[in-house]
């Protein structure tokens, strides 16, 4: 028995050395920093920039609340407040439009022949691995005042003069629509490609309609697959910087926008790490919902 | 009227908004890559095919230089990352459970768990610090910071690969006399190799498509192309940038392509 | 050549232990077709792995050439496996599998080659060398697994189910290659099966285990004909048991007609007797002779199996050759005078269901 435990204890050892490099790597390069935000968010702006070491809690109050300059009375701050919202409304629309148009790309490539199946996923890793800012720049060609849609609806005699779409909250949901498309057609399409059509026969077998079928049997075994696309949309949507600066500019700003502006000409840090732990917490609350909802489910491999 | 016959595959509807899908994704990546070619400075007039953008390109020091240090960033961070989580991938599977487990695949998954902003907003402000006490300014904090991140995805195939790969081969490899590092170098990681492949692939791509963390932790003079093309974004739009980001979309298919061919070959 | 002594293997601690094996002993002699049978859950894969290595014995000795390898890693114990899913590296040609072990040990590279051509000769798969071994069919599987571990010449060879995975045709064609190369050879086999067909026809001796415990070692004919406890005599072949009494120098079965004189300490006993030897009808022979309702008849083929019950309700099932006399000639329903002969009856102790 001491032997066995002897035994069990290098086995922990060896393990925790093998890990320990990449733990290391981890704890240094994300956790520390992480730890040094919190320390932040409760300190006093330095006057141009930083910190000073002097405790305040004005960082995480000014996260929701401003204070009028002459009375001192205290009300919810506009400006953060429609930025926050923004920012889940904008998130939300994004997963619903990739919902609306991946979801059935995903069934569709599942239910292409064995053959086929592989040039339309090929289809879909290539904008998947593109880099996103080229993917941004792609968008936003098809919709600044002298891209594509304007000049063709200049030229089709539509419109006179051309729409400014840029710089609006459409212009930022089209552009989180696009780059964040394959992203929910990759897990959705395993789901159902997983999804074993013997099943839908036995449905069919025993009366069910399409719709039916579909809502009683497909829906709930590819449900796991949709869960995943969706929180794989709308974590990043949420945490979005690239995107929303480009095609929103100053104007349609969204959390990750007003984050960087405090350690950029705002010069309040402890602001600005306060709505980074804001915007963390807001992530971490959609990947417990996610991990709650699909350990509730059918347990799979 | 014939009635068609009964599919169980068909959703009526999903052909189209698939098509469309494709077209919406494709149609914009078109336009850029044609873009590129067009001979005019100015972007939508179009006044004839050309090299001319990527030629220019490629007598610009700047980019040169950008992209030398995205292909030096992204290799090195994705080999630092492949071995750690290989390493990390052997501790933490086939296990009958060890002190710690749970604390090490937290750890190992943070990294994906906190916005990418967050992340380079919180490494901005410890790298500052650190930049101004050692006075090392050079491109090791990117390889690392870029490390960190890459570590969950590399992790992800290869503990994959090493959860179905069979445990009895390595008990073979023991009652044929092998030692525990002959059965690792010709047993385990020859099986072991896709996985690893793969999760190279991923995390240099991951790698190179970062913006925000190169954007905020890069000193000067350590561009990556992704914030080079920030930058350019800023001033102006020319036909160099849409030059520049068909070569990025290149190499994007062509990594695509060559994991393709690499996974097809194993089968 | 190798000896068992006292060997224990328990898995977990504490109250949530289980102990797989309970003080095992016995002794295998060189060159011999050693078997473990019993069902799942024996201990017999257990014991196997401890043989092996794979596993350190919670107690006991393994004493091989006279030294105690119990201790001693599988990389550095003269013994090697045949697994029940053969455990081919899969990225390896068959050639390269056969050579793993030499190369292990670091012989040279002629020899290697040497011992590679004349191992895949051995298993008749010269041919399919520079195959990868995922192109194989399972028989040929079978081969490559047995030509791995054969090539670094063995002092025993153990295999662990490796004919379960087969079909039944191929089974039976691999039970008599295995058998021949073991003659050829010369080696020492331990072979685990679960199938008391495969263990009596291929074995020299057998162990019949169950319950971490070794129940019997003996020849497949002592084990069908002598089994020494009522596990034994029902795990292999079919058997009827019967409660009985001796008193006296005198069975008493309560069904029977008469006692039957037979030597035997005082008490009760079970009697056991093969269907293939209750006789339908009277006989000259020294017997039991009891009276039984014909119940059933089930057509085998080569034989029919006639369901008796007794007066008192108990059954007995005898087998009849369908090419002798006729076959069975009675019929469902009738009262017939069966005979149980003396020299067929086996007397084992009562135990306490």
């Amino acid at each position: 028995m001491l032997a066995k435990d002897h035994a069990m204890r290098s086995d922990t050892r060896r393990r925790w050395g093998l890990a320990l490099p990449a733990v290391i790597i981890i704890t240094l390069f994300s956790i520390l920093p992480l730890v040094v935000v919190i320390a932040y968010s409760f300190l006093t702006p330095g006057d141009f920039g930083g910190v000073k070491w002097m405790l305040s809690f004005d960082g995480w109050f000014s996260v929701l609340f401003e204070r009028d300059i002459f009375d001192d009375t205290v009300s919810l701050s506009s400006a953060h407040m429609t930025i926050l919202g923004r920012s889940v409304a904008l998130s939300l629309a994004t997963t619903l439009i990739t919902l609306i148009l991946g979801v059935p790309t995903a069934w569709f490539i599942a239910t292409r022949p064995a053959g086929q199946r592989a040039f339309w996923l090929f289809l879909i890793t290539i904008p998947f691995w593109t880099n996103l800012l080229v993917r941004t720049i792609a968008v936003q060609e098809m919709i600044r005042a002298d891209g594509v849609f304007n000049r063709i609806l200049l030229g089709l005699g539509v419109i006179d003069a051309p729409i400014q779409i840029m710089f609006t909250n459409f212009a930022v949901l089209m552009g989180m629509a696009y780059v964040f498309l394959p992203l929910m057609v990759l897990p959705v399409y395993s789901a159902i490609e997983k999804f074993d059509f013997r099943l839908a026969e036995a449905g069919y077998d025993l009366y069910a309609s399409r719709f039916y079928c579909l809502r009683k049997v497909i829906l709930p075994m590819v449900r796991p697959g949709i869960i995943a696309g969706s929180i794989l949309v709308f974590v990043p949507a949420l945490g979005a910087y690239v995107t929303p600066r480009i095609m929103g500019g100053g104007k349609s700003m969204m959390l990750g926008n007003l984050i960087e502006m405090q350690f950029g000409q705002g010069r309040n840090w402890p602001l600005g790490a306060a709505l980074a732990l804001t915007l963390t917490a807001l992530v971490l609350v959609a990947l417990i919902w996610y991990t709650r909802l699909t350990a509730g489910g059918p347990r799979r491999g | 009227m014939v009635d068609r016959a009964f599919d169980i595959r068909r959703l009526p509807g999903a052909a189209t908004l698939a098509i469309t899908c494709f077209v919406i994704l494709y149609v914009p990546m078109i336009i850029l890559v044609a873009n590129s070619f067009n001979t005019g400075r100015v972007i939508g007039e179009w006044e004839g095919l050309s090299l001319r953008w990527y030629a220019a390109a490629l007598q610009n020091e700047a980019f040169l230089n950008a992209a030398a240090t995205s292909l030096i960033l992204a290799t090195m961070a994705a080999a630092v990352a492949t071995v750690t989580a290989t390493m990390a991938a052997l501790a933490t599977t086939r296990s009958r459970g060890f002190k710690g487990e749970g604390a090490i695949h937290l750890i190992l998954n943070q990294p994906i768990m906190v916005p990418e902003i967050v992340l380079a907003i919180a490494l901005l402000i410890i790298l500052a610090q650190v930049k101004q006490i050692t006075g090392y300014t050079g491109l090791g904090y990117l390889i690392i910071a870029h490390s960190a991140f890459c570590i969950p995805f590399a992790y992800m195939p290869i503990r994959a690969r090493l959860e179905g790969m069979d445990l009895t081969l390595e008990t073979a490899a023991a009652d044929l006399y092998a030692s525990r590092f002959y059965a690792f170098r010709k047993v385990t990681l020859p099986i072991l190799a896709p996985g690893i492949l793969a999760g190279f692939m991923l995390a240099f791509v991951i790698s190179l498509d970062d913006v925000v963390i190169s954007d905020f932790l890069k000193s000067p003079g350590q561009d990556t192309l992704p914030t080079y093309l920030l930058g350019e974004l800023k001033r102006n739009l020319t036909s160099e940038i849409y030059a520049i980001s068909s070569l990025l979309l290149l190499i994007s298919v062509l990594i695509v392509a060559g994991s393709w061919l690499v996974t097809r070959k194993k089968i | 050549m190798l000896d068992i002594r006292d060997l224990t293997k328990s898995f977990g601690k504490g109250d949530s232990a289980v102990t797989a094996l309970h003080e095992v002993n016995f002794s295998i002699a060189e060159g011999e077709f050693f078997t473990l049978l019993g069902p799942s859950g024996c201990g017999k894969t257990t014991l196997l792995r401890l043989i092996a290595g794979f596993e350190p014995p919670s107690g006991g000795a393994l004493v091989l050439d006279g030294q105690d390898i119990a201790q001693m890693p599988p990389n550095k114990r003269p013994v090697n496996t045949v697994f029940q899913n053969y455990a081919l590296f899969p990225h390896m040609t068959v050639a390269e599998n056969v050579s793993f072990a030499l190369g292990a040990q670091g012989r040279p590279k002629s020899e290697i080659a040497e011992t590679v051509g004349r191992m895949l000769n051995l298993v008749q798969l010269g041919h399919l060398a520079h195959r990868k071994s995922g192109e194989l069919s399972g028989g040929q599987q079978q081969r490559v697994a047995l030509a791995r571990a054969l090539a670094p010449k063995p002092r025993i060879l153990l295999l662990d189910e490796p004919l379960s995975a087969l079909d039944m045709k191929l089974r039976k064609e691999m039970q008599v290659e295995l058998k021949r190369l073991q003659q050829e050879t010369g080696l020492t086999f331990i072979f685990v099966t679960h199938d008391q067909e495969e263990a009596l026809t291929m074995s020299d001796r057998i162990a019949v285990m169950n319950g971490g415990r070794i129940q019997q070692i003996a020849s497949p004919r002592d084990l069908y004909d002598q089994p020494a406890n009522r596990f034994v005599a029902g795990f292999i072949g079919e058997t009827n048991f019967l409660s009985a009494r001796c008193e006296g120098g005198q069975l008493f079965l309560p069904q029977a007609d008469a006692p039957l004189p037979l030597p035997h300490r005082d008490g009760p006993v079970t009697l056991m007797i093969r269907p293939e030897h209750v006789v339908m009808g009277a006989t000259q022979q020294e017997s039991l002779a009891l009276t039984a309702k014909v119940e059933r008849l089930t057509y085998f083929g080569t034989d029919t199996h006639v369901h008796l019950r007794l007066a008192d309700g108990a059954t007995l099932v005898a087998r009849v050759q369908n090419a002798l006399r006729g076959g069975a000639s009675c019929r469902d329903g009738e009262t017939i005078p069966v005979s149980l002969p003396a020299d067929a009856l086996r007397l084992l102790p009562q135990e306490v269901a």
